[in-house]
């Protein structure tokens, strides 16, 4: 099947600063594609270059073979949310819909069905000047949907939705991916995609670090970093690991880690010495952790590379099985 | 072409622009027909009422200095997007920039010929009906429609179109809207007032050109001399088409954050 977005070799510069840097990536058909780095890392410049908002310095973008701006009615094949898009505030949600609809020769009936799909049907007739951000953030929606496009492109679509609305709007993009849309959606949480993309392109300083699949990315957060035992008897359990030349990392007065440990090698030694047990950890590093190091460690391989936003440290969400959040990057603290 | 119209119809009439400059504009110009009817005859001592040909010209077309709310709509019409940032949306619908101004352009002129026709009515109505309260003749007034109504309404509709332009150059909408008032108010009549020959050339010169009414910029309303209808209108259509081409080729250069 052929890829619904292609990006090749992106570049753009704002007069001086090089905001995209050969950046190559394509999002495949019938598939949600997580577009993911810090903020200010070009993402937003980038889905703007593809949909011919910003005048792209050097490289192509395409959908099905076509520039943005070759398409005919190119609302009706490419639906995008953008960050910063605005309304006219004295104008209302229902009529805004409806130019929109008629610049792009889209039946009126759309107008209505996208309303209630966004959830936004009793307040059509209001000014938009009165709405709040989330329901601003669905109106963008339904104004993306209204040419009903096999292609949505969402620049960081949760940004002001609440709880209930972000779970919505997870449902709703499985859902498109379901009926045979390819999305692409960008995000500086991973942690807010990861129960919602198949395929991760992942950006930092202008450039790809990585293209992969979720499951791919899963493989490598799952990769076993040691052992974390909690006991009362911790003093016996150091000396039996310094008898035997192992090292560890006091956590606690009663908690200790051991790096490179495996749950099978552990085991075994606890039962030897019949040392009590309060807890036992297998420690795993989180999809987010994965995150984090794939586009710092790129930042640093930049000499001279400003620092660009902190990374979301503490936002970080206890992975399943109950580690608790392994001390991360401070915020702030990567210059 | 058709569908980028009646989108930006449907656009500039769910705001309020175009219904506050259309109401500033009649209330000015019921002033000025107020004005008409109490100046004093010299002649007579008593309060004129229009009967020459030209007089009731004037009184017809009493709103015709309303092109610069024409100018305005044109100018306001482009220059909204941008300032209420829905440029975004107007460009994903319409990405080929140079459409985008084109559609703006014919939608302006068609309001700004709008304009014109509900300001004719409003005089007929207003003027019509205090002259003949004063004793004037209505047909007489009537009589001087046809030569002054297809004048006016092109006139209109060309600034409506130079606005459109000159907004497509200048986005920001206070910018925009210093300059033309500015030019249109202050600097046009200074530079003609200092060089009388360069009232043909300016804006206002070609489009009292195209209007073919006896009306200039000079004292009293006295022309320097201008273009004829046809090459006034070809040049105040230049002068809208020029600044369209600038801002279209700015535009298509210009990234949308």
């Amino acid at each position: 099947m052929p890829s619904a977005i292609e990006v090749q070799h992106l570049t753009k510069h704002f007069r001086e600063v090089l905001a995209v840097n050969d950046l190559s990536f394509e999002v495949e058909t019938g598939r949600v594609t997580g577009f993911l780095g810090p903020n200010g890392s070009g993402k937003t410049t980038t889905l703007r270059m593809l949909l011919g908002l910003v005048h792209i310095t050097a490289g192509v973008a395409t959908f099905g073979g076509r520039r943005y701006v070759e398409i005919e009615h190119p609302i009706r094949h490419v639906g995008a949310v953008l960050e910063a898009t605005s309304f006219h505030p004295s104008r209302r949600a229902e009529d805004h819909l409806k130019m929109v609809a008629i610049g792009a020769g889209i039946p009126l009936s759309r107008v209505g069905e996208t309303l209630e799909l966004v959830g936004l049907s009793d307040v059509g007739r209001r000014r938009v000047g009165k709405f709040s951000l989330g329901m601003r953030q669905r109106l963008q929606l339904a104004t993306a949907l209204l040419g009903d496009p096999e292609i949505l492109i969402l620049d960081e679509p949760a940004n002001g939705l609440d709880p209930q609305g972000i779970q919505w709007l997870r449902t709703f993009i499985r859902h498109q991916a379901a009926i045979g849309r390819s999305v692409l959606v960008s995000s500086h949480l991973l942690s807010e995609m990861e129960e919602t993309v198949d395929d991760v392109v992942i950006v930092s300083q202008g450039q790809l670090v990585l293209q992969t699949t979720l499951a791919d990315l899963s493989t490598r957060a799952g990769t076993s970093t040691g052992m974390r035992v909690r006991s009362p008897e911790i003093g016996r359990l150091t000396g039996v690991l310094a008898t035997s030349n192992v090292a560890f990392r006091p956590i606690a007065p009663d908690t200790i880690a051991i790096d490179g440990a495996s749950p099978e090698w552990l085991g075994p030694l606890l039962a030897q010495h019949q040392i009590v047990v309060y807890e036992l950890v297998h420690e795993k590093g989180s999809l987010e952790d994965v995150f984090l190091t794939l586009t710092k460690g790129f930042d640093a391989a930049i000499p001279g590379a400003p620092s660009l936003g902190a990374p979301p440290g503490g936002s970080q969400a206890p992975p399943p099985g109950g580690t608790p959040p392994t001390p991360g990057p401070m915020p702030g603290g990567q210059s | 072409m058709i569908a980028v119209i009646r989108s930006e119809w449907l656009k500039l009439r769910t705001t309020a622009v175009p219904w506050v400059l259309a109401s500033i504009a009649l209330i000015i110009n019921g002033l000025l027909i107020l004005v008409i009817f109490l100046r004093h005859d010299p002649a007579t001592g008593g309060d004129t009422v229009p009967h020459t040909t030209q007089q009731l010209k004037n009184l017809v077309g009493s709103g015709f200095q309303g092109y610069l709310f024409a100018l305005l709509l044109g100018v306001l019409c482009i220059t909204t997007e941008f300032r209420h940032k829905t440029a975004t949306t107007a460009f994903l619908v319409t990405p080929v920039r140079p459409v985008f101004v084109g559609g703006k352009m014919i939608l302006a002129a068609i309001a700004g010929a709008g304009l014109a026709v509900i300001m004719l009515i409003a005089t007929l109505i207003g003027g019509g009906l205090t002259l003949v309260a004063r004793g004037g003749s209505f047909s007489a007034m009537l009589h001087q429609l046809p030569a002054v109504a297809p004048g006016m309404i092109l006139v209109f509709a060309l600034f409506a179109i130079l606005g459109v332009g000159v907004g497509s150059v200048l986005t920001n909408q206070v910018a925009a809207i210093i300059v033309v008032l500015g030019w249109f108010i202050i600097l046009e009549g200074i530079l003609v007032s200092l060089v009388n020959s360069a009232e043909k050339w300016v804006p206002t010169g070609a489009a009292l050109a195209a209007s073919n009414l006896t009306r200039g910029m000079g004292q009293g309303g006295q022309t320097y001399g201008l273009f004829n209808q046809w090459q006034g209108t070809l040049l105040m259509l230049g002068y809208g088409l020029l600044f369209a081409a600038i801002g279209s080729f700015i535009l298509t250069r210009r990234d949308i954050t």
